[in-house]
């Protein structure tokens, strides 16, 4: 088996058709007569520019806008009026139409790739393929053509090039192998778009791979099998039709809204843990962010971040997400989570220690810091704020008053804020949940963490593998834990959600809904996968399961009950 | 010479597509358009050099036009700018 990137989901199987690369060598030399090397230049960009014009509306009609807007994009590229006038003045100066192009994409290769951002990198491949595509023109070398390839055929090949894709035909393709490229590649955005299964970064394709090999191409896991025997491949087809089933039921899903069986209306939110990744929380169809973790900003660096920063980040969040919500956590470090500049001490028990808000009220100018950043960032969106391990109210009302005092210095400053931002609390111990009564009365919103709410419950370390066992969203003690946080917020008329990993269990969903959550909050991938859960579910089928499981004893009885009833 | 201060509104950046059509659309004008950016003059006409230039989301950029056009060209630059590039 071969290992590679997993970078368009799905199972493909199929026989290897391997494209050799073109080779697109010539030798340098001086020229003369410089007019006419000029022309030579000037016709090769213009069959170029006619031919990915055509291989753009072929694109448009065989795979999407965005694919094809990426082949437009090649043609704005040679039209740069800076790149041609100055390869033009190299032509002038005697260097050779192909050694002028090379030397002047060469430059933009060497600049995009240097930059800080993934954008501007990947631009990179861009600027090759345009390399490739007009020097192909100078040397009259004429592109592989994909559009009369057999069925079944699996693709293996250094990379995949926009205008590779243009001719292809997909129902024939059934998966694709690279050498070169990784998630965010060309390769991987037009396979994806072409929902093919591609496996890409497999060093050395050309010693592996033989025309006709009979291949496995598992998109999903990252997987090759050369020449699978008979059983593997019967597993492989199951594999494939499950995943294809699987994936139609999905998709129904994107763009509505989130409904329970009766139509009682949810909000499915999404958990990042930087900004660029409100982006993918979009992507994938999530209404807002429900948990905004900051530890990123704080970690690997040898300083605290300041105000402006900060803000810069939670801006960025919150301008991606359009006036979705944004549930920012504050600073939520110690436990497990160190870092090193803060100089904090090695406590015997982190856990029960010096961490999150307990530190965050005791280091106000830290605290306030982070506050006030988020506060300049609501302006931009509908941002929230969100306290992580309250156990008592005092906490919630130094907290609260923390954020006024940020209010006012900002008001003095003349800097925009949203005055009714929006305060909640993670209710993520065993005495927030204890006293969630309490609680709601002094906050705007509750958000569940189940994976600190479990481990504080049970007294257990999960990372443990002797106490592991007790680690359950499914112990009784757990389950009375959430239903009492819920209620609590439903009695005081106040969203209640949950962002830990249970929320997306399909096991746990018709309790929640039973006990009465309003919002979900799940890794993006979940989403979809989430709202159809929620779908299945009428409140009165939930509230007879949860019935049923409240009644049950052990951990071992609510799971063994609950996998018989989804 | 005309100018004006921006801050980029849309979650990308002058990512590939917004940067084509902001310079094709300012290639159209006779007059020169620069985009004054951390410091640096980029050339709003060309593509390669607004993409090198990395503007994202959040940043504060300012759009000089000099010359035939001006007031036109840094009219539909603000339109493309504030609007997100109708991202």
């Amino acid at each position: 088996m071969l290992k590679g990137v997993g970078a368009s989901a799905g199972i493909g199987i199929g026989n290897v058709l391997v494209l050799e690369d073109i080779s697109l060598e010539y030798t340098p030399h001086e020229v003369t007569d410089t007019a006419a090397e000029t022309t030579r230049f000037k016709d090769a960009v213009d069959r170029f520019i006619k031919n990915t014009e055509k291989q753009a509306k072929k694109l448009l009609e065989t795979t999407g806008e965005k694919e094809a807007r990426i082949l437009e994009g090649h043609i704005s590229m040679i039209n740069d009026p800076y790149m041609q006038s100055e390869i033009e003045k190299q032509i002038a100066s005697g260097t050779c139409a192909e050694e002028a192009l090379e030397n002047m994409c060469n430059m933009f290769i060497g600049v995009f790739s240097a930059a800080d951002d993934d954008f501007t990198r990947q631009r990179a491949a861009d600027v090759r393929d345009v390399k490739a595509g007009v020097l192909g023109e100078l040397l009259g070398v004429k592109e592989i053509d994909l559009s009369e390839v057999p069925a079944d055929t699996v693709l293996v090949t250094r990379e995949l090039t926009p205008s590779m894709t243009a001719g292809i035909k997909k129902e024939n393709i059934a998966g694709i192998i690279t050498e070169t490229g990784g998630k965010t590649s060309h390769s991987a955005i037009l396979a994806r778009a072409l929902e093919i299964p591609a496996v890409l970064s497999v060093p050395d394709i050309s010693e592996h791979f033989k025309n006709e090999d009979k291949v496995i191409v598992d998109g999903t896991a990252g997987n090759i099998i050369l020449n699978p025997d008979k059983k593997t491949l019967a597993e492989y087809t199951a594999m494939r039709e499950t995943f294809i089933a699987e994936k139609n039921a999905l998709e129904v899903f994107r763009g509505k809204k989130t409904l329970n069986a009766d139509g009682k209306e949810y909000e499915l939110f999404c958990n990042i843990g930087k900004p660029e990744d409100a982006v993918k929380a979009v992507e994938c169809d999530g209404e807002g962010v429900g948990l905004f973790r900051t530890e990123f900003l704080f970690m690997d660096r040898t300083s605290l971040p300041n105000e402006e920063e900060q803000f810069e980040a939670y801006k960025k969040a919150a301008i991606i997400l359009k006036g979705k919500p944004l549930i920012i956590r504050t600073l939520d470090i110690g436990g497990d989570k160190e870092i090193e500049y803060l100089g904090l001490e090695k406590e015997e028990n982190p856990f029960m220690g010096y961490r999150a808000i307990r530190y965050c009220i005791d280091n106000k100018e830290l605290f306030k810091t982070q506050i006030r950043a988020i506060l300049r960032a609501s302006v931009y969106g509908d941002v929230r704020i969100m306290f992580p391990l309250v156990t008592c109210i005092d906490e919630v009302r130094q907290g609260k008053r923390i954020v006024e005092e940020c209010k006012a210095e900002l008001k003095l400053q003349g800097k925009g804020y949203n005055n009714d931002i929006k305060v909640g609390i993670m209710t993520e111990t065993a005495a927030a949940a204890v006293i969630a009564d309490l609680l709601a009365k002094e906050c705007d919103f509750f958000s569940i963490g189940t994976n600190d709410l479990t481990g504080y419950t049970m007294s257990c370390d999960r990372g443990n593998d002797k106490v592991s066992y007790l680690y359950s969203h499914f112990q009784p003690a757990v389950l009375r834990m959430i239903e009492k946080i819920i209620k609590s917020a439903n009695e005081q008329g106040i969203p209640v959600g949950m962002c830990g990993e249970a929320a997306a269990d399909p096991m746990l969903i018709p309790i929640l809904i039973s006990f009465g959550l309003t919002e979900f909050s799940v890794s993006p991938v979940s989403t979809l996968k989430v709202r159809k859960e929620i779908a299945k579910w009428t409140k009165e089928k939930a509230d007879e399961i949860t019935a049923h499981v409240m009644s049950l004893k052990t951990q071992g009885e609510v799971a063994e009950y609950l996998k018989t009833q989804i | 010479m005309v100018q004006k201060h921006f801050t980029v509104v849309n979650a990308q950046g002058f990512h590939m597509r917004p940067a084509t059509d902001f310079a094709n659309a300012m290639s159209k004008f006779g007059c020169s358009v620069v985009i004054k950016h951390n410091g640096r003059d980029v050339d709003g006409k060309s593509l390669m050099n607004i993409i090198a230039s990395c503007i994202k989301v959040g940043n504060e950029i300012d759009v000089i036009c000099d010359g035939e056009g001006e007031n036109e060209a840094l009219a539909k630059a603000a339109e493309m700018i504030e609007s997100g590039f109708g991202e």
